[in-house]
C-alpha cells in the first residue's frame, strides 16, 4: 500500500464515523453520537499526528522547504482541532443546532483541507520521496499513536 | 516545482469579494421579476426582443455575476491558482459587466446602434478579459483535476460564445453584413448554454458534490471525458452548420445523451452520500439535476416534433436547472465563507454557519423557487399567472439579496464587535 493509499484511506473512514455522528445527534441519539464522535476525533488527531510527525518532516528534509505546504497543513490541523473542541462542547451540552451547524462548518474545511492533501501534498509526495523512504515514512506512521 | 499558493487557504481572497458579484447578481434578479411583470408571456417566444432582454437579463446579469463570484472564491483556494490583486480585479470586472449588461438591454429594447457598440465594448473586453486572465492562471497549474481541466474549457466556451456575440451585436449595430448571423447566433446560445453554463456546472460539481456531500467521485467515464466531449461537439455544429444544415440537429442528440448521464449520474451520487442529512442545498442539488433531465427530455422531443409550448416549458426547465444550482452554491458559500473568514481572523464569537443563514431559511426559499418554477410552467397554458410567477420572482430573488445582507452585516458587526485572538501558525519541526 502506497502513503497516498493509506492516508486517504484514513480520510475515508474519519467521514464515516463523522457521518455516524452527525445523523445520531440529528435524531436526538446523543449516546452513539458522543461514542461516533470520540472515535471520529481520535482518529482525526492520530492521522493529523502521522503526518506532523512524520510524513511532513520527510517531504521537508527531502524538499527543503519547511515554509510552505506542509506550513499551511499544520496551520489547517489547528483550525480543525478548534473546531473538534468546539463540537465536544456542543456534543457536551446537547445543542443539536449548535452541534449540527459546526458539523457543517468542519466538514467543508476538512473536505477541503482532504483534497488539497490528496491532490496535492500526497501526489508529491510519491514523486519526490525515494521508495525507500516512503517504505520507511509509512512503516513510522502506522507505529504513531496518540 | 509546485507552487505553495495553491496550498493556501491565505490565498482566499477577501470576502466583499465574492459577496459583491452575489449582490449584483440578486439585484439583477429583481430585475427579471420585474421584466417578467411587465413584458408578461411575450417571454415564451424566442424572436421577441422582451424574450432577448429576459435571456440576458438572467445569463448575464445573474448567472454570470454568480459565477464569477463563485470563480473568484473557488479557484485560488479548491484550484490553487492565484490571483493578484483580487478586490481590483473584481471592481474592473463588474463595474463595467454591470453598466455593459444594462446597456446590452437597452439596445435590445431600441435596436439603436449606440447601445450595441457601447455594450459590446465593456462586456467583451471585461469578459474576454478576466476569462483570459483566469485561463492562463488555470494552464499554468502544475497538477490538474478533472474539475480545473473542466473549469479551463468552460472559461474557453465563455471566450468563445463571448466573440459570437459581438459579431451579432456588430451585425445589429449595422457594423458588418451579418450574412453568417444565424449559423453564429446558435453557435453563441448553443456555446452559452452547454458550453459555458452546463459545463462550469459540471465542472464544479466534479468538486463539490463530493466535497459537500462526501459522496463517492464520478466514474471516470464522465469526470475525465465529458467536458471535452461536449466542447468537441459544440465545435463540431457550430462548423458542420456552414456546410450542413443539419448538424445541430445530430449534435444536440448527442449532447442530450451526455447530460441526461451527467444529470442521472449526479442524483445517483446525492443518493450516495455519507452524510445523510439531506438540507436545502441537496434539494437544490436534486432539483437542479431533475430540472435538467427534463429539459434534455424537452429539448429531445422538440428536435423531432417542434411544440412551441414544450419549447417555451424548456426555456423554464433550462434556466430553472441552472438557478436551482446557483441557490445551492449560494447557500453553502455564503454562510461558510462569513464563518471561515471571521475564524481565520481569530474571533472567538465568528458566528456559526447556522447563525448566518439558518437551514430552515434555505428551505423556505426551496419552496419559493418549486413555486416560482411550478408558476412560470401553469402560465404557458394559463398566461394571468404569468404575474405571479414574475412576483414569486422578486420574493426568491429578494429573499437572496436579504441573506447577503444579513451575513454581510453579521460579518462587520462581530468584526468591530468581536473579541480574537491572534492565531499563529505553528512552526515546522526542524
Amino acid at each position: 500500500m502506497s502513503i497516498s493509499q493509506f492516508m486517504t484511506n484514513e480520510h475515508r473512514e474519519c467521514d464515516t464515523h463523522f457521518a455516524t455522528a452527525e445523523q445520531a445527534a440529528a435524531n436526538g441519539n446523543w449516546e452513539e453520537a458522543e461514542k461516533a464522535f470520540l472515535t471520529f476525533s481520535n482518529e482525526t488527531l492520530t492521522h493529523f499526528k502521522r503526518e506532523e510527525d512524520e510524513l511532513f518532516p520527510a517531504f521537508e528534509t527531502q524538499t527543503g522547504n519547511t515554509q510552505g505546504p506542509t506550513q499551511v497543513m499544520r496551520y489547517e490541523h489547528e483550525q480543525v482541532k478548534g473546531l473538534i473542541g468546539k463540537m465536544a462542547e456542543a456534543l457536551e451540552a446537547q445543542d443539536k443546532d449548535a452541534y449540527l451547524s459546526l458539523c457543517e462548518s468542519m466538514m467543508i474545511l476538512l473536505q477541503q483541507h482532504n483534497m488539497k492533501e490528496e491532490q496535492m501534498l500526497y501526489a508529491m509526495c510519491e514523486r519526490l520521496l525515494p521508495p525507500d523512504l516512503k517504505e520507511e515514512t509509512l512503516e513510522k506512521m502506522k507505529q504513531v499513536a496518540l | 516545482m509546485f507552487s505553495q499558493n495553491g496550498l493556501s487557504l491565505d490565498q482566499a481572497p477577501p470576502i466583499s469579494v465574492v459577496f459583491r458579484f452575489f449582490l449584483s447578481g440578486s439585484i439583477f434578479g429583481l430585475l427579471a421579476g420585474i421584466l417578467t411583470l411587465l413584458f408578461g408571456t411575450d417571454i415564451f417566444n424566442a424572436d421577441t426582443s422582451q424574450a432577448l432582454i429576459l435571456t440576458h437579463t438572467l445569463t448575464l446579469g445573474v448567472m454570470l455575476s454568480f459565477m464569477f463570484g463563485a470563480l473568484f472564491q473557488m479557484l485560488p483556494v479548491i484550484a490553487g491558482v492565484k490571483l493578484t490583486a483580487p478586490v481590483k480585479k473584481a471592481n474592473l470586472v463588474q463595474y463595467p459587466l454591470v453598466v455593459g449588461v444594462l446597456l446590452l438591454l437597452s439596445a435590445f429594447y431600441t435596436g439603436k446602434a449606440v447601445f450595441f457598440i457601447s455594450a459590446s465594448m465593456l462586456l467583451g473586453i471585461t469578459i474576454i478579459g478576466i476569462a483570459f486572465i483566469m485561463l492562463k492562471n488555470l494552464l499554468a497549474l502544475p497538477n490538474h483535476s478533472h474539475s480545473t481541466k473542466g473549469m479551463t474549457i468552460a472559461l474557453s466556451s465563455l471566450i468563445l460564445l463571448t466573440l459570437f456575440a459581438l459579431y451579432l451585436t456588430a451585425t445589429l449595430a449595422g457594423l458588418l453584413e451579418g450574412t453568417l448571423y444565424s449559423q453564429v447566433k446558435t453557435a453563441h446560445y448553443s456555446f452559452g448554454l452547454f458550453g459555458w453554463i452546463t459545463l462550469l456546472i459540471i465542472s464544479i460539481s466534479f468538486q463539490v458534490i463530493e466535497m459537500f456531500y462526501v459522496t463517492p467521485a464520478y466514474p471516470a467515464f464522465i469526470s475525465k471525458s465529458l467536458p471535452l466531449r461536449l466542447f468537441g461537439l459544440l465545435l463540431l455544429g457550430s462548423i458542420g452548420a456552414f456546410f450542413f444544415a443539419q448538424s445541430w440537429f445530430f449534435v444536440d442528440i448527442v449532447i442530450v445523451g451526455f447530460l441526461l448521464c451527467y444529470a442521472l449520474m449526479t442524483l445517483r451520487r446525492l443518493s450516495q452520500r455519507k452524510r445523510p442529512i439531506a438540507d436545502a442545498t441537496v434539494w437544490f442539488w436534486r432539483t437542479g439535476m431533475m430540472l435538467l433531465v427534463l429539459s434534455a427530455s424537452a429539448t429531445l422531443t422538440t428536435r423531432f416534433h417542434p411544440i412551441p409550448s414544450l419549447q417555451a416549458i424548456n426555456y423554464i426547465f433550462f434556466a430553472g436547472f441552472a438557478l436551482s444550482i446557483v441557490f445551492a452554491m449560494f447557500y453553502k458559500i455564503v454562510p461558510f465563507l462569513t464563518w471561515f473568514h471571521l475564524n481565520a481572523q481569530g474571533y472567538f464569537t465568528a458566528p456559526m454557519m447556522h447563525e448566518v443563514i439558518h437551514p430552515k431559511t434555505a428551505m423556505k426559499h426551496l419552496y419559493i423557487h418549486l413555486a416560482t418554477l411550478a408558476a412560470f410552467v401553469v402560465s404557458v397554458y394559463f398566461t394571468p399567472i404569468i404575474y405571479l410567477a414574475g412576483s414569486l420572482t422578486l420574493l426568491s430573488f429578494g429573499w437572496m439579496l436579504w441573506q447577503i445582507v444579513h451575513a454581510w452585516k453579521l460579518y462587520v458587526h462581530t468584526q468591530k464587535t468581536g473579541e480574537r485572538f491572534e492565531m499563529t501558525i505553528p512552526k515546522a519541526k526542524d
